[in-house]
């Protein structure tokens, strides 16, 4: 594969759809351990995203990681945003000048997502945040790489990990944020950052698997 | 809900602008909700920040002798690093800049990034996190303890250090020893509406109050019927009193309101408080008693205690030029 700047953001326009059918059912999930902000915020930041579309697909893919990350960090605000932010500014720099993203950067750049997030929340895979389904995606990639798998059941692997670290956070504590002052430390329900984190990676890896899309 | 706006989503930058138009001293950088001060000397600059809501934290705390500038996130939300820095620049009078923050996930990250990028720029910066409220178990592992009133007194005694010439290391320092001998305890009476959302966060009976409750709602330790001044006065003390050695201290008292409680309450609850520490042998220097920390138009109070040495006495009454700090 090889994705080029203009398809990553035809991603991002996809997750921006997903984010934004799902309103209500994110606002229900934050509302029932946080703040009940977190749909807003996200959604602020894609819409942000979709208005600078042409300029950001124009982008080298470095630039581009910076650009989103500057944008994801003062438009979603919050946690989120800088989460988001340190993101992917570590995307940035494990991008370097590549022109466009094949299968070993791509594992990469998720790999560099998931220690920016990790370093900047002082968090771990556990703690019932968007860490979860990002560290099991990285995880399940790697594995499927080191064992050969072609480039479709990787991103399938990948797929299936995001999609399980995210169920996963319904039976964890919450160890940051909001949730952890809860009685209950919020278990029983999902985590809506996991939930989002998830659209994101459903959204690039349906993106990828689909034929003719960056190759 | 009603409320005196003009637009709920733009609260925050036409509250600032109210503060900014209403004191001369200070500026309103509007891109960046930042409020600063205008009188730029060569001192340490002592900052604060967090989600709005809270006011008159933190613009209404700046002037001589307290902070130097604030940056405001959106209501009950953190302000994003590139806020902080233009607060962080405004703030610097070239021997860096002490951010005293309360400890919330959201503001821990967004202080920190910006710390890092403002060092970039060549501005030294430190953060201490103020973390007092003993509703919660402090905890190594998770987020832990919150922040809530007790970080005024925090930013009186920095703001007094920097005024007196001390280094950014030494402003940092009498900070962190007053976070470590400053704790709150609170109680609400009523929910609040964050503008933007236009309705109540949740929910609290008539004839029901909960112990503990954080100043964003988060939950308490218990909710229990309407209780007597004295009743209160008694239970937040215990509380506080069981986290830390108060016994034969000399102490500054805050008994805050969060927003709805009248003043006449606040004095009722102060004159009941004084009665339980003179019980208890703590001896109190100085009271600070009104709306320093307030949740919206939450009705409910706190009772902050910090203890004091002689260091922290000649800060805590120092002279303070902000306009909701009097000494």
């Amino acid at each position: 594969m090889q994705m080029t700047s203009a398809e990553y953001v035809d991603c991002l326009r996809a997750a921006a759809t997903l984010l934004n059918e799902n309103k209500d059912y994110i606002t229900e999930l934050d509302a029932a351990t946080g703040d009940g902000d977190h749909w807003a915020n996200m959604n602020m930041g894609f819409v942000r995203l979709m208005e600078m579309s042409e300029e950001l697909a124009a982008l080298p893919v470095s630039d581009l990681f910076k650009k989103i990350a500057m944008t994801m960090m003062s438009v979603i605000g919050g946690s989120a945003g800088v989460l988001y932010g340190s993101a992917y500014l570590k995307a940035a720099a494990a991008a370097k000048d590549a022109q466009a993203i094949d299968l070993p950067l791509l594992r990469d750049i998720l790999r560099a997502q998931l220690e920016g997030i990790m370093s900047r929340g002082k968090a771990q895979p556990g703690f019932k945040t968007m860490v979860d389904p990002l560290h099991q995606a990285v995880d399940a990639m790697e594995r499927a790489m080191e064992e050969g798998k072609n480039e479709a059941e990787v991103l399938s692997a990948m797929r299936d990990g995001a999609e399980a670290g995210m169920k996963a956070t319904a039976d964890m504590e919450a160890m940051r944020g909001r949730a952890c002052y809860q009685p209950d430390k919020g278990v029983g329900h999902l985590d809506p950052g996991a939930v989002t984190m998830w659209y994101q990676l459903q959204t690039l890896a349906d993106f990828l698997l689909k034929e003719g899309n960056a190759v | 809900m009603k409320k005196i706006i003009n637009d709920p989503n733009r609260v925050v930058s036409d509250m600032l602008r109210g503060i900014a138009a209403v004191n001369p001293k200070v500026e309103y950088f509007p891109e960046a909700e930042v409020i600063a001060s205008k009188e730029k000397r060569e001192k340490v600059g002592v900052i604060s920040g967090g989600g709005s809501g809270h006011e008159p934290a933190f613009g209404g705390y700046i002037g001589r002798g307290m902070l130097s500038a604030a940056v405001a996130g959106n209501v009950f939300a953190s302000p994003s690093p590139d806020r902080i820095i233009k607060g962080i620049e405004e703030a610097n009078g070239g021997k860096g800049v002490l951010a005293v923050i309360m400890n919330y996930s959201g503001d821990l990250m967004n202080f920190d990034m910006a710390k890092e990028m403002a060092e970039m720029e060549g501005i030294d910066v430190e953060i201490v996190v103020v973390k007092d409220d003993v509703a919660v178990p402090d905890r190594e592992d998770a987020t832990g303890r919150r922040g809530i009133a007790g970080t005024l007194l925090v930013h009186k005694v920095a703001g007094a250090k920097a005024e007196a010439g001390g280094t950014l290391a030494e402003v940092a320092a009498v900070a962190q020893k007053a976070i470590d001998r400053v704790r709150t305890m609170g109680m609400s009476m009523s929910s609040c509406t964050i503008p933007a959302v236009g309705k109540p966060g949740f929910a609290l009976g008539d004839d029901e109050i909960e112990i503990g409750m954080g100043i964003h709602g988060e939950p308490g330790i218990e909710r229990t019927g309407v209780k007597s001044a004295k009743e209160l006065a008694a239970i937040l003390i215990e509380k506080i009193t069981a986290d830390y050695d108060y016994s034969g201290s000399e102490v500054a008292v805050m008994v805050n309101g969060l927003g709805a409680t009248p003043l006449m309450e606040l004095y009722i609850l102060a004159g009941e408080a004084e009665a339980v520490l003179k019980e208890k042998g703590i001896r109190p220097w100085r009271w600070f008693v009104g709306n320093y920390m307030t949740s919206l138009e939450m009705a409910g109070c706190s009772i902050t205690l910090l203890k004091l040495d002689d260091e922290l006495k000649e800060l805590i009454d120092a002279p303070c030029e902000a306009p909701a700090f009097r000494v």
